[in-house]
């Protein structure tokens, strides 16, 4: 059963190379990107040598919040990169086999249809996220690394001033469970998504994305009510994951400090929250029954 | 003899389209059955129900399995090619047979091999980018290597050039059949199969009109060539099919003692697309 999933999700990146395309495109331009700005910013050397007298004299906690942000900024680009990825790829997990008429192949092989579809969704809700996350712990290192090596070329002391600032741990930790949280929050979508994927005939985006935009106009102006667009509102809002924060709690206004609590990203979430959300398990309800609706489509429905 | 597939008034509708209407029916182990008809005829339609790819009212049993609740069961022991069922274009010939090698039992991935290696498909080629003939050699290699009871072909060469075709049917012969394995086979190119099938099955409008072992056809079926007034005597014995050709009458004549056509003219086994013809035409009469 399980050596029968991993073949059939290791089917999943053989036919959708975007699987690892994207996070490995994105870690190019992310790196590409920061060693343009190194290359560009050594240009000013007296601007330089300032900048790093500074940060050498700010605060250990100012320094790694600046850092944190540096990291956080790189995760939140291929989290954005992550999500269309998964739009796409749901879209076209059970359309495409459809449209290249290989189905009945596929289907002539002893797997069921549960299995098939069951592949889909682990691919989009796991698979691609922890791949991701991967392509995100590499960028952090690798631009740590280049950055390092810049400013000890320019004279600054990286050991002190990137690595011993850098609460990367936590940080990777705290990333980690918001990429395996942020798919399960969002799973309702992604069991529409491979749903519409395994009906429609033609462009399944726009068959997707049309009810959403339309049902909340429809409801407003038959029932006067506007329950459904608050339900994508919250869930396309903030995720119960994270604890509420004050800029007033951590930040001195008077003194320009931040204090200690602000550095760590993994006190910042509330895992017990999220799991006791009744949003959450709702979402995953309705992801199970959009989930049982595409195998029973797969099933049932007639090609040809 | 056990049946391997044991149809019994199995219909499958379309809305008010009888695709296949109240047919009964068994395959025995061994038999090479060519499944002949018209398009439109309900072959597919027949053929899906076979393979669990469609629901269908009526009793049908397929290796003892019910094909559509136990799809995956039954796709252990048979194997199709489709014309509608085709190979991923993007996939390389190695991930096919990676991917065939873990999720199939039956599978021997050194066979594959081997007959792949009599062939010019390369394993690291996608499969876009072989000829037609190529993809049906690659696709027969798979079947080939999987040892399965039953064998469906739904037009399995179509679009293929003569040499293909026939490397194809020799082929099948050769490393397929063994007279414990059973192939059931639709074409429309009738002439180029009927020498292998030991069974037909004539199908039209969702009903099958004949069914019977290719043996047994020159003891019911004849054909007549004759003119002029023995055409008329002829012809009062009641011939299911008549045409005519290069101004003599062919006639087709079904359980008949063929002592009584003897002095009307020359006799003859029809072909098995003659006799199509003959069995299609005569039941629209």
């Amino acid at each position: 059963m399980i050596a029968h999933q991993l073949t059939l999700i290791r089917r999943e990146v053989w036919e959708h190379r975007s699987i690892w395309m994207t996070p490995l495109v994105i870690a190019l331009i992310v790196s590409l990107l920061s060693l343009t700005g190194q290359v560009v910013v050594s240009g000013f050397d007296h601007a330089v040598d300032i900048a790093i007298v500074g940060a050498s004299n700010i605060g250990e906690n100012e320094r790694r919040v600046a850092i944190t942000a540096f990291l956080v900024g790189i995760s939140l680009l291929f989290i954005l990169a992550m999500q269309v990825l998964t739009v796409f790829y749901s879209l076209d997990a059970l359309y495409a086999e459809r449209k290249d008429k290989s189905i009945l192949f596929w289907r002539s092989l002893p797997v069921t249809d549960a299995e098939t579809v069951l592949s889909k969704l682990i691919t989009a809700g796991l698979l691609i996220p922890i791949i991701t996350f991967v392509a995100v712990v590499v960028t952090h290192v690798f631009n740590l690394v280049i950055s390092s090596i810049w400013l000890s070329a320019q004279g600054g002391d990286a050991g002190h001033l990137i690595w011993s600032s850098v609460p990367l741990i936590d940080n990777w930790l705290a990333t980690l469970i918001v990429f395996v949280a942020l798919p399960l929050w969002m799973s309702p979508f992604l069991g529409w998504f491979l749903f519409v994927s395994s009906f429609t005939k033609r462009s399944p985006l726009l068959v997707a994305f049309l009810p959403i935009l339309v049902v909340p106009m429809l409801e407003r102006i038959i029932l006067g009510t506007s329950i459904f667009s608050e339900a994508i509102f919250v869930r396309t809002g903030k995720m119960p994951l994270f604890h509420g924060m004050e800029s007033a709690d951590f930040f001195d206004e008077d003194k320009l400090t931040v204090s200690g609590e602000a550095i760590s990203l993994l006190a910042r979430i509330d895992l017990a929250g999220f799991l006791t959300s009744p949003s959450l398990w709702l979402g995953l309800v309705v992801c199970g029954l959009f989930t049982t609706a595409a195998i029973y489509m797969r099933r049932y429905r007639e090609e040809g | 003899m056990t049946s391997l597939v044991s149809a019994r008034n199995v219909s499958k509708h379309y809305g008010d389209v009888r695709a296949v209407d109240n047919v009964s029916f068994g395959i025995e182990k061994g038999k090479i059955l060519g499944l002949i008809g018209p398009n439109g005829a309900g072959k597919t339609t027949l053929l899906k129900a076979l393979l669990g790819l469609t629901d269908c009212d009526g009793e049908l049993t397929v290796l003892g399995l019910d094909p559509f609740r136990q799809r995956k069961a039954l796709m252990q022991q048979i194997c199709f090619i489709a014309d509608v069922a085709v190979l991923p274009r993007w996939i390389r010939v190695f991930q096919l047979l990676d991917f065939i090698e873990s999720v199939h039992p039956n599978f021997s991935r050194t066979y594959a091999e081997e007959l792949l290696a009599r062939t010019k498909v390369r394993r690291g080629a996608k499969v876009r980018e072989l000829s037609k003939g190529m993809v049906t050699q690659l696709h027969l290699s798979i079947i080939t290597a999987i040892d399965a009871k039953l064998l469906v072909l739904d037009e399995p060469t179509l679009g293929l050039d003569i040499l293909f075709r026939k490397e194809f049917y020799a082929n099948l012969l050769n490393d397929y059949f063994d007279g414990e394995r059973t192939i059931l086979i639709t074409t429309h190119q009738v002439e180029e199969i009927e020498n292998l099938l030991t069974d037909i099955m004539f199908i039209n409008e969702g009903k099958i009109l004949l069914h019977a072992s290719m043996e047994s056809l020159p003891e019911t079926y004849v054909e007549l060539l004759t003119s002029g007034d023995n055409a008329v005597t002829a012809r009062g014995l009641g011939p299911i099919h008549e045409h005519e050709v290069f101004g003599k009458n062919v006639m087709t004549f079904e359980g008949i003692d063929r002592s009584k056509l003897a002095e009307l003219g020359e006799l003859h086994t029809p072909s098995v697309a003659d006799l199509f013809v003959a069995k299609i035409k005569g039941a629209e009469a």
